[in-house]
């Protein structure tokens, strides 16, 4: 008896200090994980996922109130029926018809993502929109401001309370709930993921862009993730309007110049226009850019060799390419404009 | 058995740190921000050694992973620690620490600024939220150091000098270590006094030349290795 006894006392114990340590209740959520993906690179133990702070996230992502003069949303420039890119805008806009200098990101597939922006200047997911909101070129809004804004409204102040138990609003809670929004736009079931469950198959002419794609695009865009997290020069031209150098921005070093970081190709059929400055319109723009690279020892090894796609070739490809479109992403209503 | 030992060692070690915790007192490290060992006032004209006339406008700089070294070789760290002082907050400057040991303070050392696995663990509260104007959004990254003011020396506009002193990645880490030796008179009952000599920087820089270092670099490099000559104990 005595041997049950401590124990339960002990338990008891910590369970009273847990109890009253958190006396208001959430609902956890996990962000699924496909068989054979890599693990996740965003830290979800320093962010525990709740539907409250979901929602939360959710709420701040499509509302104005975030920018200067409450004209401009996340959403502005990133609209899910376009992988959360900003379709037919070459260069993301911001408050007062401002233009900013490239092309906003997709958001997909972000929990995978160890360096965010196209030089990969930030290093988490949480900082991220600290950019957009202080951009004079996007919201052009001081982050004191917003907290002030958001600790007047009824609506915010129940909804921070729901998800961290007060209505108190910081910049901590308030960037760790966009993380959780934005931690859960994953994209992981499209036609080519079907195919890999063996649930369909390709038509011959994705089957055969798919054995081109994996010959000549996959050693930069490599499966599942059609991503890495890597850097490169990919052979176009400096815009000299823009001048803008890429990645050696952020760390200096000469080998970085002219290197973007490598976007995945999910759902691209959807995000266009494409490349850091949106200046290419169509897939098949991309896929001629990359045909029409030569010889180019500045190029990395693995443009160091032209493509020589044919016609039939390029469109095969471009094919194959549609089936990483994810419609039940795409329009998941969790991911869509908050009701309420 | 086994388990039940285990509880019980687990529960009087629980009992023991409360214990421990309530019967330590604190010391304070005062930091004191002066101008060639006189107390510096914001808005107020310096010259520096350079034969530079200065005003010092506002001074910011981060303090983190304090340890207290004591003469028994025994040594206290104070985990997960950042401070921030701040020119407009004094009360910011006194950094009280709890004393874990009776024996005489040898020694005190501390980061002028942030490791690098907190610049890039994400949202931070407190002294590090990025509301205190010390993180840069489009890099990301503490700014450890910053140093704001006007000079005639600079012709830059406004007369402005800047110094953002950060930048977490290597070959560009300009967090440094500061180690203070503390003799037995150093020690008083307000506790530790540390002097930050805004002169000693000015004095070995040009503002002509050096006036303007906002982003990680080489430059903020050479000004993160003398802002470890700055700190002193009173």
């Amino acid at each position: 008896m005595k041997k049950i006894i401590l124990p339960l006392l002990f338990g008891g114990f910590i369970f009273g200090i847990l109890a009253f340590s958190k006396n208001f209740f959430t609902t956890a959520l996990y962000l699924e994980v496909p068989k054979k993906w890599p693990k996740p690179h965003y830290d979800f133990k320093k962010n525990p996922l709740t539907d409250e702070a979901f929602q939360l996230g959710r709420h701040l992502f499509y509302d104005p109130i975030i920018s200067k003069d409450s004209t401009i949303s996340c959403q502005s420039c990133h609209l899910q029926q376009t992988g959360f890119a900003h379709v037919d805008h070459q260069l993301s806009h911001g408050i007062k018809g401002k233009i900013g200098t490239r092309n906003s990101m997709a958001l997909i597939n972000l929990a995978w993502n160890k360096n965010f922006l196209w030089d990969g200047g930030v290093n988490n997911l949480e900082m991220q929109p600290l950019n957009p909101i202080t951009n004079p070129l996007e919201m052009d809004e001081k982050l004191e401001n917003v907290i002030t804004k958001l600790q007047r409204s009824d609506k915010y102040r129940m909804l921070f309370s729901k998800a961290f138990g007060d209505e108190k609003v910081t910049s901590q809670r308030l960037l760790k709930a966009l993380a959780q929004f934005t931690v859960m736009l994953a994209s992981t079931n499209s036609k080519y993921d079907k195919v890999m469950r063996n649930e369909v198959s390709f038509s011959s002419q994705e089957q055969h862009g798919y054995e081109l794609f994996k010959i000549n695009c996959a050693s930069c865009h490599p499966e599942p993730l059609f991503c890495d997290d890597k850097f490169e020069n990919n052979g176009l031209a400096i815009d000299p309007t823009l001048n803008d150098f890429g990645r050696i921005k952020i760390t200096n070093r000469p080998e970085d110049y002219l290197r973007f970081k490598i976007p995945t190709l999910r759902n691209s059929q959807f995000t266009f226009p494409y490349m850091h400055d949106g200046r290419f319109k169509t897939l098949t723009d991309v896929v001629k850019h990359y045909n029409a690279l030569g010889h180019d020892k500045n190029l990395p090894k693995e443009l160091s060799k032209p493509i020589s796609l044919s016609d039939n070739d390029r469109v095969d490809l471009v094919t194959f390419l549609h089936t990483l479109t994810d419609k039940e992403f795409l329009f998941n209503k969790r991911f869509s404009f908050p009701n309420k | 058995m086994t388990k039940i030992t285990l509880v019980i060692i687990a529960a009087l070690l629980f009992c023991f740190q409360i214990h421990s915790q309530s019967k330590s007192d604190a010391i304070v490290i005062n930091f004191h921000l002066e101008f060639d060992k006189i107390p510096l006032e914001l808005n107020k004209k310096y010259v520096s050694a350079s034969k530079d006339t200065l005003i010092v406008e506002a001074f910011r700089c981060y303090i983190s992973n304090i340890q207290i070294l004591y003469e028994d070789k025994s040594f206290f760290i104070q985990k997960d620690s950042y401070h921030l002082l701040d020119s407009d907050n004094l009360e910011s400057f006194r950094i009280p620490i709890t004393k874990k040991s009776d024996a005489l303070i040898s020694k005190i050392t501390f980061n002028i600024g942030i490791d690098s696995i907190t610049n890039t663990s994400g949202a931070m509260s407190g002294d590090l939220d990025p509301i205190n104007g010390m993180y840069w959004a489009w890099q990301s990254g503490y700014i450890n150091m910053k140093i704001e003011g006007k000079s005639s020396s600079c012709k830059t506009r406004n007369n402005e000098f800047q110094f953002h002193i950060g930048g977490y990645l290597n070959p560009y880490n300009a967090m440094r270590n500061v180690e203070i030796a503390i003799q037995k008179y150093q020690i008083s009952s307000n506790g530790i006094d540390v002097a930050i000599d805004l002169g000693k920087l000015f004095s070995e820089i040009q503002l002509k030349e050096t006036n303007s270092i906002m982003i990680p670099g080489e430059k903020a490099m050479t000004i993160a290795d003398l802002s470890t000559k700055l700190f002193s104990a009173k």
